[in-house]
């Protein structure tokens, strides 16, 4: 017994090494990260062959993530373990681990890179914290799982969708109060100011439309029907117009038209598409398939699925490499 | 390994596609899709291990039975336990009754500035080995489920409903799940509980129910089989297993042969036995031998007996003196 304290004491101290190395697991730099968030893995894939080159182990139930301000370090959101992983955007490899985030299962940086924002959805309240330190300055309590985020351009308010009571609340980064709260539909999901800071778009999860908010006037002006499930909306680069919206149950994206609130083109992609982002330049979308376990690379010429990539359970939060030297 | 995951990933997608999915949109309910799909994977994972255990344990049962009877109404009894219980009926009823409790702790932990421990996040390096880090799942688990399996016996309000469980005469591969439903919120607030203790991921969770339901269903089946002296004591055989079922053994503060997967805890806390062989299954009658020959008045029977037991009025149990003699 004497001589197993140490050799267990000496198990233990191993097992508390660090989890992923440093080191590059994709080698290229040309990488597509996905967080399996029904497995704690990360897949890594190749975004010339359109493989998955790698899954390593991440914290519990990463859901999403988002590159720092500076585009040095991704930022790994990881909700039931109370932490966040910064990984080598290039390749994946950890950098450092911050613990004691509360549930974070959406983030975001306030435009003006002051302050970092975080949503506990399963423990109903946002925290804000300094986006330098990481110092946690605010929390807001009471607000019915919320779910994801979206800052006005001047970085005073963001918009946080709260999934159960169906409402978008505006939190004043200022004042830090909840400035306001408005019904927008039944499980209220993505988030999206666009690109002339006037509306606010919500993906009404509960049902099959985009609710579109006049923050200003705080009250929704139009509804957009995109399909069953409606999830999450994107931002197209480039395109100042149109936007993305995901529909997890129709298990399609639709092409909005912000100026006429129109759908101007369905994609179908299966799998009930969740998380998306675009290749660098435009021509791909790479979608996570929340129900099938793939991601999904998409032709945005031909509207054609090109490659269904099989990755880890229930994939959400996808960020796709893009080299700012190539 | 991966190409069941993969099979159980494909008819997931397709049912809740196609069926699930459209219809919590149709009643209005689609703000619940993520919790369906999770949902629907213990399910479909509960249906196949179902069919994997009924292609493997009903051959043996036909081949070497222990007992043979004419009538099986009782063993059609425990069919409908089974039905209910791995095909998720109760573990989705629990699922909504004890989620909000879970975030709500999870939220009382946090505003005290603690983060839930975990096995796998206090040795992060585990997480690199998912097979050494469910062998240790599997371990602890079945510690505590051997404790709750003492308790039910020791315990005269606990023993009140566990008594249906071993009220059954023929035993089958159907008997493991013959549990009364209040008896079953136990069995679920508890695994919950090691669960949240040890920080075991949810698939984790899953698959530590799955290999004990594989295991547990074995261990009842009506078949004459040992695992050898050895293997006896390495896993849970249905001799070792029936010798815990048998009449003679029966009663609320005595008994062996608790575990559930692994002898070693009856070994260590001497509650072991290798000295019977098939013996018939049952509890010696006790003043109160009706426990119900249906679903619904077992039900009904099971919570009298519990109200007896807590008013200090449950039937004294003869068999501790029976079981003494049989020693």
């Amino acid at each position: 017994m004497p001589r197993l304290v140490p050799a267990l004491v000496g198990l233990a101290l191993l097992l508390s090494t660090a989890l992923v190395p440093a080191d590059a697991r994709a080698g290229s730099g040309n990488v597509v990260i996905v967080l399996n968030s029904g497995e704690d893995t990360i897949s890594i894939l190749d975004q010339t062959t359109m493989t998955e080159v790698a899954r390593v182990p991440a914290g519990r139930e990463p859901h999403h993530l988002m590159p720092t301000p500076d585009g040095r370090e991704l930022i790994i959101a990881n909700a039931r373990s109370n932490d966040m992983i910064f990984v080598d955007p290039r390749k994946g490899g950890e950098i450092r681990r911050l613990r004691g985030i509360a549930d974070p299962y959406q983030i975001g940086f306030s435009p003006d890179g002051k302050w970092f924002v975080s949503n506990s959805l399963r423990l109903d309240r946002v925290d804000v914290y300094d986006a330098q330190t990481y110092e946690r300055v605010a929390r807001f309590r009471g607000l019915s799982t919320p779910s994801h985020m979206s800052f006005s351009a001047d970085s005073r308010y963001v918009f946080v969708s709260l999934q159960d009571s169906g409402e978008l609340a505006a939190i004043d980064l200022t004042t830090k109060e909840v400035a306001w709260k408005v019904a927008v539909g039944p499980g209220a999901a993505g988030v999206l100011t666009t690109e002339d800071d006037r509306f606010v778009y919500v993906g009404i999860m509960g049902s099959d439309y985009v609710s579109v908010v006049d923050w200003r006037e705080r009250k929704v002006v139009d509804r957009i029907r995109t399909g069953r499930g409606a999830h999450n909306v994107f931002l197209i680069p480039g395109d100042k117009r149109n936007v993305l919206v995901s529909n997890r149950l129709s298990s399609n994206v639709s092409i909005v038209d912000t100026e006429t609130r129109q759908v101007v083109r369905q994609i179908p992609v299966p799998g009930g598409p969740d998380c998306l982002v675009f290749n660098a330049d435009g021509s791909q979308i790479w979608v996570t398939g929340r129900w099938s376990h793939k991601v999904y690379v998409v032709d945005m010429r031909t509207f054609q699925v090109l490659r269904s990539i099989p990755v880890g359970r229930s994939p959400h939060g996808i960020y796709l490499h893009v080299d700012p030297t190539s | 390994m991966t190409e069941i995951w993969a099979l159980v990933g494909t008819v997931q997608q397709w049912t809740f596609e196609w069926v699930v999915g459209p219809f919590l949109f149709a009643i209005g309910e689609a703000i619940y899709l993520e919790e369906a799909f999770n949902a629907l994977e213990g399910v479909i994972v509960g249906l196949f291990a179902l069919i994997v255990i009924y292609l493997v344990v009903r051959p043996l049962e036909i081949w070497r039975p222990v007992e043979r009877w004419a009538d099986q109404r009782a063993v059609r009894t425990d069919v409908i336990y089974t039905m209910i219980n791995h095909l998720g009926v109760v573990p989705l009823a629990l699922f909504i009754l004890l989620d909000p409790l879970e975030r709500q702790f999870h939220a009382l932990l946090d505003d005290f500035g603690m983060v839930p421990w975990t096995l796998d996040q206090t040795f992060p390096a585990l997480q690199a080995w998912p097979v050494a880090t469910m062998v240790i799942y599997v371990f602890v688990f079945d510690f505590f489920e051997y404790w709750r399996h003492r308790f039910q016996h020791r315990l005269t309000w606990w023993w009140s409903l566990h008594a249906l469980h071993h009220s059954q005469t023929q035993m089958t591969l159907w008997t493991d799940t013959r549990n009364h439903l209040l008896d079953d919120v136990i069995r679920h607030v508890w695994l919950v509980t090691v669960a949240l203790l040890v920080g075991a991921p949810p698939a984790s969770y899953l698959l530590v129910v799955v290999l004990i339901m594989a295991v547990e269903s074995l261990s009842h089946a009506n078949v004459r089989l040992s695992f050898g002296s050895i293997g006896d004591r390495l896993v849970v055989s249905p001799l070792f297993h029936r010798v815990h079922h048998a009449v003679e053994q029966s009663g609320a503060r005595w008994g062996c042969n608790f575990a559930v997967l692994f002898p070693v805890w009856d070994i260590l806390f001497r509650t072991a036995r290798y000295d019977r062989g098939y013996l018939p299954t049952g509890i010696m009658p006790d003043g109160e031998p009706d426990y119900g020959d249906g679903f619904w008045r077992q039900q009904v029977v099971g919570v009298v007996r519990l109200a007896k037991a807590l008013v200090g009025r449950a039937p004294p149990s003869p068999t501790a003196d029976a079981v003494r003699d049989a020693r």
